[in-house]
Parts: C-alpha cells; sequence; structure tokens
C-alpha cells in the first residue's frame, strides 16, 4: 500500500499594522493557491491561536513551514506551542535583506516592490516544498 | 545591572537607562574613561520598527555633534542618527554586521552602534538630557503618539 500524497501547511504571520505581515500573508496565498496548490494547504495562524481543533490536527500531522513577519517569530512560535513540527521557517526581514533593492511599502495593498518580494519569497518555499515533496518523508531528517 | 526607568503606553513598554546621557532625537550616550558608547534608545528603536539595515561611519571618522554618524533602514522609514558629540569613531559594534536586529533585541546592551573617542564632552554633555529628563520627554512623545 502506498503512502498518502504529501501536504504541506503553510502558516504565514497574523501580524497587522506592518507591511511584514501583509507580505507574508501574500507569499502564503501565492505559494498555496498559485504555486503549489497541490502540495501545500494554508493554515491561518489566528486559527491555531484559538485553539480550532482542525488546525491543531492538520499541523499535528503534517510537516508545517512558517512564515513570520518580524523576528517576534509568532507563527513559528504559536506552531511549535501547537504540538506542530516546523520543517522550515522562513522571515520576511531576512527575504528583505536579501532584496535591499526592493522598498516594500503599504499595509492594506502592497506596492509594487512589496508585490515583488513576495514572489521571491514564495519561490524560496516552493523550492523547499518540492525538496520536501520529491523527499518524500515531510522533511522528517531535515 | 541598572534598574531602568520604565513606562507602559497601551501594549508598549519602553525602558530608559539611568546611567546614560540622552539627545532629544533618542540616542543615547555612556561614557567611560573618555569614551562614548552611543546606541538608540529603546523608545527610538520601537518606534522605527525592526531594522533591516544599519550603515555606520567606519573607524577613524571624526564627528561633530549633530552629524550623522549612522542611518538604519527598516520597512517603515529610512532614519539618519545625528551624534550627539564630538570626537573620533573608533570602534564599531561588529555584530551590526550580521545581526542588526540586536538593537531591537538590546538597545541599550549588546545592541550598542559604536564608539567614539570625545573631544569635548564636557561641552557636549550641556547640550544632553540627563535619564530623568529623557523620560519625561520620551513619555510625553509616546503618549502623543499613541494619541494621534
Amino acid at each position: 500500500m502506498s503512502n498518502p500524497p504529501l501536504e504541506i501547511m503553510i502558516v504565514p504571520c497574523s501580524g497587522i499594522g506592518k507591511p511584514y505581515g501583509t507580505i507574508s500573508r501574500v507569499t502564503a496565498y501565492q505559494v498555496t493557491e498559485d504555486d503549489r496548490p497541490e502540495l501545500t494547504r494554508l493554515v491561518p495562524l489566528a486559527l491555531l491561536v484559538m485553539g480550532d481543533e482542525e488546525s491543531v490536527r492538520i499541523v499535528a500531522e503534517n510537516p508545517t513551514i512558517t512564515i513570520d513577519g518580524c523576528t517576534q517569530a509568532c507563527a513559528t512560535k504559536n506552531v511549535q506551542q501547537s504540538g506542530g513540527r516546523v520543517v522550515r521557517n522562513f522571515a520576511v526581514l531576512e527575504a528583505f535583506r536579501r532584496h535591499r533593492d526592493l522598498k516594500p511599502q503599504g499595509i492594506a495593498e502592497l506596492n509594487e516592490d512589496g508585490e515583488k518580494l513576495a514572489v521571491a519569497l514564495a519561490q524560496e518555499i516552493v523550492a523547499e516544498v518540492d525538496a520536501l515533496a520529491t523527499s518524500g518523508d515531510g522533511g522528517k531528517h531535515a | 545591572m541598572n534598574d531602568f526607568l520604565e513606562t507602559t503606553i497601551d501594549k508598549f513598554t519602553f525602558r530608559v537607562d539611568p546611567s546614560c546621557h540622552y539627545s532629544t532625537e533618542g540616542i543615547w550616550v555612556r561614557v567611560e574613561n573618555g569614551r562614548a558608547r552611543l546606541g538608540l534608545s529603546d523608545f527610538l528603536q520601537q518606534r522605527s520598527g525592526d531594522i533591516a539595515f544599519i550603515d555606520v561611519q567606519p573607524a577613524g571618522t571624526i564627528l561633530a555633534p549633530d552629524e550623522e554618524f549612522a542611518s538604519i533602514e527598516t520597512v517603515k522609514a529610512n532614519v539618519m542618527l545625528a551624534s550627539p558629540v564630538s570626537g573620533t569613531v573608533i570602534q564599531v559594534n561588529p555584530a551590526l554586521e550580521t545581526r542588526p536586529e540586536v538593537i531591537n533585541q538590546e538597545p541599550f546592551g549588546d545592541g550598542w552602534v559604536c564608539e567614539v573617542a570625545l573631544s569635548d564632552w564636557d561641552v557636549d554633555r550641556q547640550c544632553l538630557l540627563d535619564a530623568n529628563a529623557y523620560f519625561d520627554k520620551m513619555k510625553q512623545e509616546a503618549t502623543e503618539a499613541h494619541q494621534s
């Protein structure tokens, strides 16, 4: 009997009021809806924090990639506190440092540079998703 | 360890190190043996946001008061930091090269920015605020920012 297909949970920052949080969510949508919908599923951080049973269950049972907006790393910390297994975390602040030419702005709606940074970060996450899918072990040996 | 002066406004807590002098813009100065260590106050770093980049004038740079000794870039803003003292930069915090966020994490400790060999401290300090005066000014600014 073959193993069920691997599904990777994507949990972005839920912060509001700063572009970092918005970029993390736009990135998550890019990965889960456009780039790798067959391999990933978006889990809202707010549901985990509220203790939503289904959200807690799926992050406990599947490998999870977190996208933190800032250095407080709320997404990563809350997944871990929920009993989830973070196989890789990405930080928007670090992505910003790798793309100093971009000047992201906007909170409700990102400017063009913000959108570009989200796409660039999404590409990094897609590469990680593909690596996990290829290895087939959900990052157990990462 | 210093007992910080501390105030909480809404969900934000701001601390002031009583061992430092301060410029009105929120640059702290800690003097020891003719050298001054400079850094950003807790209020200034929180108001500026997560620091992505910092550029600091290199060792050997001669500073006059109000001249730029560093600049920071956050996703919110680019902020020029004006020197509160005159002298020569003798060391830049090496930790900032790879971890500028240390300023946000420990603004009065490991997040110091640079050290300056002072040339006219007796004059410079007359233009600076002591910790209590800066604490009062900072509280007023923070309250006004919260209400706006």
